[in-house]
C-alpha cells in the first residue's frame, strides 16, 4: 500500500493496531467498520480529542455494552502514551551528557524515534506464537544479539552496538554512561511495546479470571468488579438469547383475521394473516438459600435472574434461610442492587438456627403452590446443608410434580455433595439435574441451555 | 448540509437543541458518510428529539415511523391498493372482454391478459408508506425510525435494503432506488438487540445523560423563565439523584418538566419541602421516591 506521507503511514498503523487490540479484548469488530473508521478521519479534525475518539467509537463499536470496554482501551492506548515521549527518552541521554560523557555519537530526537520504531517494528516481526512464550528480557537479548541489526546503519543498529558493550562488562563498571543509556531505552521501549500489545489481551484475560473463579473465593474488591461483569455479560447473555427466540414465529394461517381484513375486498383473500406461535417462554420460579455459606453465590443468581427478567413471562422469586419469603416485589419496585441489599440486612428469613430446606418447602408448598404450573421452571439455589433436620421430602416431590421440571444448583463441589450435613444426594434423586455450578460461567451457561 | 462539527453544534443550538462534542461528531460524519444513525441510550435523553432538530436546522421534510410490535412491510415499505385494483378490474370488466375476445383459446386469452398484467401493478395502484416516500423524495428528507427495539425482528430485514443501499425493491415493478438519499435515524431504547447486520451498516451513538454544566444549558434554553440560581440547584439536585441506586433516574424531560413547576410554584431557590413535595415530577416509583427522601439531606442543599 502506498502512503501520500510517513505521517499517514503511522497514523494508518495505529489505528489499525487499535483495532487489533479491540478485537484481543473480544469486541466484535468487521472489516466493514474498519473501512468506515477510515472513511470518517478523513472528515473530521482528529486534532481535538473528542472528535478523534467519537469518530472511533460511532463506527466501531455498534454494542452499548462494549463501551467501557473501548473506554478502557483507548484510553490506555492513546491517552497513556505523552505525544513528547522521544523527549523523554532523550533526557534520559541528555542526563547521561550532563554526567560528563562525550556529547558526541548521542542520538537526536529523530534518530531515537527511528530507533524506537525499529523496536516495534521488531517486535511486531516475531510471531504470534514465539511471542507469547518470551519475556521482555528474552526479547531484549534477541534485539541485542540479532546480527542485522546490529550491522545496519540505522540509529537502532548504533544503540545496539552501544548496549552490546555495555552488556558484556559487569555492573560496576559502568563508566561510559551513553551506553547505559542506551540499553535503557532498549528495555523501556520493549516493554512498552509489550504492554501496547497486550492491552486486549489483559482485559479478557482479566474477564475470564473473574468469570471462572469460585464465587465464594471473590475478594471483596474482585466483587465490586464483579458485579459490573454480571450486567454487562447478563445484557449480552440476554442479547443473544433473544435474538434467538425470534427467529422461530410464524404459525399457520389465521383465517379470521384474514377474512375479517380482506372483507373490504368482497372477500378476496389478498392479504392473508398468520397466527404467530406461541414463544415458548419459561415461567420461572427461583428459590434461594441466603444463609452465609452460600450468600455470594445467591446475589450473583438473583442479580443475573433479574437482568434476565425480561425474557421469562414471569419471574417470582423466594429466598430462605429457615424462613420463606417471597423478594418478587422488591425487585419490581428497586434497583436490583438495592433489592439485594435489604434482602441480606432482613431478619425475617430466620427461625431457628441455620438453613432448614425442609421446614421452607413445606412452607412452600402451604402458601405459594399457587406459583407453579405446567409452564414452571424451578430453580433452587443452595448447598442442601440442612443442619440435620427434616428434608420435608414429601413437599420437594410435590414442588417437582406440579411444575415442568426442576433444577438444583449447588455450588459445593460433587465430591462434597452429602458430606456431613449436605443431604444433595437425596434432592438430586428428584430433580431435572443437580448441578455444581461455582463460578458465574457456569451459571450464564446453564441458564443459556434452559432457552435451548 | 452541515460544514464541520463545530457548526453542527451551532445549527442544533439554533433549534434549541445543546449536544455534546460525541453527538455532533457522529450526525457530522453519519451526514458526509452517507450512513444511517443508530441512537440508543436511556428514555428521555432527546434521542427522538435529536432528529426532529437536525430535519428543522437544515430544513429537511421529517419522516417519521413509529415502530411496534406486528409492524409489517404494508404499514411501513409500501401496500397495493387491492380495493382499487378490484373496483378498476370490475368497471373495465367490458373492456377487458373486448380485449379478449379475437383470442380462440383459452391458452391465448391468458397469454393475452398476462401482457397487460403490468397495468394492474404499476405505481398507479401503490400506497407508499414512510419508507418509500423517504426514498421517492424529491425533497431533502430524514428518515426517522422511532424506537425500533419494538418492532419484530423479520421488520429489520426489510431495513437492510434502505439503510446500506438506500432502495427499495418491489418484486412486480422492480427496484426503487432514491435520487436523493435521506438521512436516516434509527432510535431504540435497548428493548432487545438489533441484528449484527442492522448494526453494521449504521454509525452507534450513545446517548447518555448530559454533563452538570451541559444539563444547566439544556434547562436554561428550555425553560428560560427559571431563574439562575434554581437551574443551578435543581441540576445539582438531580445528578446527585442519579447516583442512587433507583428503580428509574430522571430524564432530562424530567428535570425540564420539574424546572417548569417549581417556576410555576414561584421558587427562585430549590427548598428542600418544596423539592420533597414536587419529587414526583421526577420519579415515577415509591420507593425510589422513599429512597429520595431518605438521602435528602445529602441531596438538597437548603
Amino acid at each position: 500500500m502506498h502512503y501520500a506521507t510517513e505521517e499517514q503511514r503511522r497514523g494508518t498503523l495505529k489505528i489499525l493496531e487499535f483495532v487489533r487490540i479491540l478485537k484481543d479484548a473480544d469486541v466484535r469488530v468487521s472489516p466493514v467498520e474498519v473501512i468506515d473508521v477510515f472513511g470518517a478521519l478523513g472528515h473530521v479534525d482528529f486534532t481535538s480529542r473528542a472528535v478523534f475518539k467519537q469518530a472511533l467509537s460511532t463506527t466501531l463499536i455498534k454494542d452499548y455494552t462494549d463501551i467501557p470496554i473501548f473506554e478502557r482501551c483507548f484510553g490506555e492506548f492513546f491517552d497513556r502514551r505523552p505525544a513528547d515521549e522521544a523527549d523523554a527518552s532523550l533526557a534520559v541521554f541528555r542526563g547521561a551528557q550532563a554526567d560528563g560523557a562525550e556529547g558526541e555519537g548521542l542520538p537526536s530526537g529523530d534518530e531515537l524515534r527511528e530507533a524506537g520504531d525499529a523496536i516495534d517494528a521488531y517486535i511486531d516481526g516475531l510471531p504470534d506464537e514465539t511471542l507469547a512464550t518470551l519475556s521482555a528480557r528474552d526479547i531484549v537479548n534477541l534485539i541485542l544479539d540479532d546480527e542485522s541489526l546490529a550491522s545496519s546503519s540505522g540509529a537502532l543498529g548504533m544503540m545496539v552496538m552501544n548496549a552490546r558493550s555495555r552488556r558484556g562488562r559487569s555492573e560496576s563498571d559502568a563508566d561510559e554512561e551513553g551506553d547505559d543509556a542506551a540499553l535503557t531505552f532498549i528495555i523501556g521501549r520493549v516493554r512498552r511495546r509489550l504492554r501496547e500489545r497486550n492491552i486486549g489481551r489483559s482485559i479478557r484475560a482479566r474477564e475470564e479470571y473473574l468469570l471462572n473463579k469460585y464465587i465464594y473465593q471473590l475478594k471483596p474488591a474482585e466483587v465490586q468488579e464483579m458485579r459490573e461483569l454480571v450486567r454487562r455479560f447478563g445484557q449480552k447473555l440476554k442479547n443473544r438469547i433473544s435474538l434467538r427466540k425470534k427467529r422461530v414465529k410464524h404459525g399457520g394461517l389465521d383465517v379470521k383475521r384474514t377474512l375479517r381484513s380482506n372483507l373490504a375486498h368482497g372477500g378476496i383473500p389478498f392479504r392473508l394473516y398468520y397466527r404467530d406461535k406461541k414463544i415458548d417462554r419459561p415461567q420461572l420460579v427461583v428459590l434461594c438459600d441466603i444463609s452465609s455459606s452460600v450468600n455470594q453465590y445467591s446475589r450473583f443468581m438473583l442479580l443475573l435472574t433479574y437482568t434476565l427478567q425480561g425474557l421469562f413471562s414471569k419471574v417470582r422469586t423466594f429466598a430462605f434461610i429457615s424462613n420463606m419469603v417471597e423478594i418478587t416485589p422488591l425487585f419490581m419496585e428497586m434497583d436490583p442492587e438495592r433489592a439485594l441489599n435489604s434482602i441480606f440486612t432482613d431478619t425475617s428469613f430466620t427461625y431457628g438456627f441455620g438453613s432448614n430446606y425442609g421446614r421452607c418447602f413445606n412452607q412452600f408448598i402451604d402458601d405459594y403452590s399457587d406459583s407453579l404450573g405446567r409452564k414452571t421452571t424451578v430453580l433452587v439455589l443452595g448447598d442442601a446443608r440442612n443442619n440435620n433436620q427434616d428434608p420435608g421430602m414429601n413437599s420437594f416431590i410435590r414442588i417437582k410434580e406440579s411444575s415442568r421440571n426442576i433444577f438444583w444448583l449447588n455450588p459445593d463441589r460433587r465430591h462434597l455433595w452429602d458430606w456431613s450435613d449436605s443431604i444433595a444426594g437425596l434432592y438430586a434423586a428428584h430433580c431435572t439435574e443437580m448441578k455444581e455450578v461455582n463460578n458465574f460461567l457456569d451459571l450464564s451457561e446453564f441458564i443459556d441451555r434452559l432457552f435451548k | 448540509m452541515f460544514k464541520d462539527v463545530e457548526s453542527t453544534i451551532k445549527a442544533l443550538e439554533s433549534q434549541q437543541y445543546l449536544c455534546s462534542r460525541e453527538i455532533a461528531t457522529t450526525v457530522f460524519l453519519a451526514m458526509k458518510m452517507e450512513k444511517p444513525v443508530l441512537v440508543e441510550g436511556p428514555a428521555g435523553v432527546g434521542k427522538t428529539e435529536l432528529g426532529k432538530c437536525i430535519a428543522s436546522a437544515l430544513g429537511m421534510d421529517l419522516i417519521r415511523l413509529q415502530c411496534y410490535e406486528g409492524l409489517d412491510e404494508a404499514k411501513a415499505l409500501y401496500e397495493w391498493e387491492y380495493a382499487k385494483q378490484l373496483l378498476y378490474t370490475q368497471i373495465l370488466k367490458d373492456k377487458l372482454s373486448a380485449l379478449l375476445e379475437g383470442e380462440k383459446t383459452l391458452s391465448d386469452a391468458i397469454a393475452r391478459l398476462t401482457a397487460e398484467e403490468d397495468v394492474f401493478f404499476s405505481e398507479k395502484f401503490l400506497i407508499p408508506r414512510p419508507i418509500l416516500k423517504s426514498v421517492t423524495a424529491k425533497r431533502p428528507t430524514l428518515l426517522l425510525i422511532d424506537e425500533i427495539d419494538k418492532s419484530d425482528s423479520e421488520f429489520e430485514a426489510f431495513l437492510l435494503e434502505v439503510l446500506s443501499d438506500f432502495q427499495v425493491s418491489i418484486p412486480e415493478i422492480g427496484t426503487i432506488r432514491a435520487e436523493r438519499k435521506p438521512f436516516v435515524l434509527l432510535t431504540s431504547n435497548n428493548a432487545r438487540e438489533m441484528s449484527d447486520a442492522l448494526k453494521r451498516r449504521c454509525l452507534h451513538l450513545y446517548i447518555d445523560f448530559p454533563s452538570m454544566d451541559l444539563e444547566e444549558r439544556i434547562v436554561t434554553i428550555k425553560v428560560p423563565e427559571c431563574g439562575e440560581r434554581l437551574v443551578s440547584e435543581l441540576v445539582a439536585a438531580v445528578h446527585r439523584i442519579r447516583e442512587l441506586p433507583l428503580k428509574k433516574g430522571p430524564s432530562i424531560s424530567e428535570s425540564l418538566d420539574w424546572a417548569k413547576a417549581l417556576t410555576l410554584l414561584g421558587c427562585d431557590v430549590l427548598r428542600r419541602d418544596l423539592a420533597i413535595d414536587t419529587l414526583n415530577f421526577i420519579l415515577k416509583y415509591e420507593k425510589d421516591i422513599e429512597l429520595v427522601k431518605k438521602h435528602s439531606a445529602d441531596v438538597f442543599a437548603h
